[in-house]
């Protein structure tokens, strides 16, 4: 008789009870710790690059070739946007300080020049190459994944080298930023090794034997590079990214970043390749709407020094990412809404927006959406209008955008200031209901919840 | 150097295709009675006539103009919409200090070419975007009452 069935039968139903709940405990936790990498779903064979015989895929253009280490550091570094994190509101460009509101705390970027004593200045090549490829400091303190090692973990040594040459080019700004306020048990770092251990491959990028040059060189600068995903792909309960549903779309800092994958109704399937490129390298494409907020600062830092290349690489490779849908987006109505206040929105439906839109919106963007005044600000065929959260169309109104373009200079002012969230709230519904395929309801309490969470 | 149809006749002026209309017309041109207000479409003084829809020159472009047909405050006594629209004006004494005033002429003549008869919330929608700190807001909607009734008459 074994020993098991010698005890009580209570017992013996208590024990396998705690051994069911452990076991499927652990699938789960390993069903999200082994979740796909996020080039896995491309399959084929990856190889090392030293075993790779195609065109190199990591590195500068080929405009580049010849150019100083710090000039590729800089072309380098504004492909992984270092900048647009490591710069406060206002703020010197890389001298950190920028707050990241999360729902445990705030953390704040750190400086990134060269100062010794508050920026990167006593960082050896060493140290550089561990902060980004294992996530830790100079003195071997992890760091919080809000710095994406993840997703630079594939850039090479060469590359992050030319990154830290531009870096140290640059003038030392002393600057102080101001201390993590997480609580317990954020705060505690350690835990960040335990995160880093089951998320961070620290591997670097391993082209796909199967796939084109071109697509290889896109996939390193999405992944490596940009860090697409960071923003775009949603986070599983541990915060790490859920390839399962890559670029799928998520909310970050109070935005919406959309679905990018090739589904046609709620992600980009039904763009051109051209409109893709257009979009990426100044903000805009006609009928697809601006990039605002994080996206707007993503083109002004990064995408749009990219060259014509390397952009057609990118869109070449979010091309091949399979399609998910998002239920609650749906496809944008491309026609621009009717000339007449009457017509488009049923009379009575949202007064208060409507009387807001006529005042402080329509001289600029029409009441047909399309501006007579800049393509930049039409809003016809843009997700954000179609979008039933209204998330980003309340964020826009709030906080405006100035920004740097191919173009010239485009804004549009903020009225975070000049409206309540009752007024915020309304007018981004009846912007949606104007322009969008689907109208919003966002209400005053989600917009004030939308203001602290920039 | 842009090519443009101002009030009915052909200007060639030398600036980058970037400026804004409302440049060209004040500094340029010297057509001085479209004013400068807030400088980012907030305000409506500076509204001219582009094919006829009221547009705010400070943010307009010249580069984005082609051809179309600009009218300014300069001109607008030229349409009929914008004849009542000035007489009525006369009349009801509209103004007061008249800084936003060729602004709204300008807005309220377009909704008249358009809306030969509008009703209060036609008026809101099109005049919404123009702010006249006397508040002659209510002389303002008389008048144009005023202009869309002489029309019928």
């Amino acid at each position: 008789m074994s020993r098991l069935s010698r005890l009580g039968a209570a017992t013996r139903y208590t024990i396998i009870g705690f051994g069911a709940v452990a076991g499927v405990l652990l699938v789960v936790f390993l069903w999200v710790v082994l979740g796909p990498g996020p080039t896995d779903f491309a399959g084929g064979e990856r190889v090392a690059l030293s075993a790779y015989h195609g065109a190199d895929p990591t590195g500068v253009p080929p405009e580049l070739a010849r150019a100083s280490l710090v000039r590729r550091g800089e072309y380098l570094a504004r492909a992984a946007d270092c900048q647009a994190c490591h710069t406060a509101k206002g703020g010197v460009p890389y001298a950190g300080g920028l707050a990241f509101v999360l729902p445990f705390g705030t953390l704040y970027s750190v400086n990134i020049t060269p100062d010794k004593d508050t920026g990167i200045g006593s960082f050896s090549d060493a140290a550089f190459l561990n902060a980004l490829h294992k996530g830790v400091d100079d003195k071997g303190v992890p760091l919080y994944p809000a710095m994406p090692y993840a997703s630079y973990t594939g850039m090479t040594d060469a590359d992050a080298l030319a990154i830290k040459a531009y870096l140290f080019s640059l003038k030392p700004v002393h600057a102080e930023v101001p201390d993590n306020t997480l609580f317990f048990p954020f705060n505690q770092r350690w835990l960040m090794s335990v995160w880093s251990f089951l998320f961070n491959p620290d591997r670097r990028f391993e082209p796909n034997t199967q796939r084109s040059a071109q697509w290889n060189r896109g996939a390193y600068l999405a992944e490596a590079m940009a860090h697409c995903g960071e923003c775009h792909t949603p986070r599983n309960l541990a915060f790490a990214l859920d390839n399962r549903s890559k670029f799928s779309g998520a909310v970050q800092t109070g935005w919406r970043a959309y679905n990018i994958t090739s589904d046609r109704d709620s992600g980009v399937g039904a763009w051109r390749d051209g409109e893709l490129a257009q979009y990426l390298a100044s903000g805009h494409a006609e009928g697809r709407g601006t990039a605002a907020g994080p996206m707007g600062e993503a083109v002004a830092a990064s995408f749009r020094y990219l060259t014509q290349g390397d952009i057609a690489a990118m869109v070449a490779y979010l091309r091949t990412v399979p399609a998910v849908a998002s239920s609650d987006l749906p496809a944008p109505k491309v026609s621009p809404a009717p000339a007449s206040h009457r017509q488009g929105v049923a009379a009575g439906y949202d007064a208060q927006g409507k009387a807001i839109f006529a005042g402080a919106c329509a001289s600029c963007h029409d009441w047909t959406g399309v501006s007579a005044l800049s393509r930049f600000a039409t809003l016809t065929g843009a997700r954000a209008v179609n979008d039933p959260t209204a998330t980003n169309v309340a964020q826009i109104v709030i906080s405006g955008e100035v920004r740097g373009t191919p173009h010239g200079k485009v804004f549009m002012p903020s009225f975070g200031h000049a409206f309540s969230d009752t007024e915020v709230a309304a007018v981004a519904n009846y912007v949606t209901a104007r322009f969008g395929a689907r109208a919003s309801s966002i209400t005053a309490r989600e917009v004030s919840t939308l203001r602290q969470a920039e | 150097m842009a090519k443009l149809n101002i009030n009915g006749q052909h200007r060639d002026v030398d600036v980058s295709d970037d400026t804004p209309l409302l440049w060209v017309l004040r500094d340029v041109l010297g057509l001085t009675g479209t004013k400068f207000g807030c400088g980012i479409a907030q305000c409506g003084a500076c509204t001219v006539h582009v094919d006829g829809k009221a547009v705010r020159s400070c943010l307009l472009p010249v580069g984005a103009i082609d051809n179309r047909a600009v009218t300014t405050i300069e001109a607008v006594g030229a349409t009929p919409a914008g004849a009542r629209v000035q007489k009525a004006w006369l009349d009801l004494e509209v103004v007061q200090c008249g800084y936003c005033q060729s602004g709204q002429i300008m807005s309220a003549s377009a909704l008249l070419a358009m809306t030969p008869h509008p009703d209060d919330s036609d008026i809101d929608a099109a005049m919404a975007g123009n702010i006249c700190r006397c508040g002659t807001y209510v002389r303002i909607r008389a008048a144009i009452k005023k202009a869309a009734g002489a029309q019928s008459a």
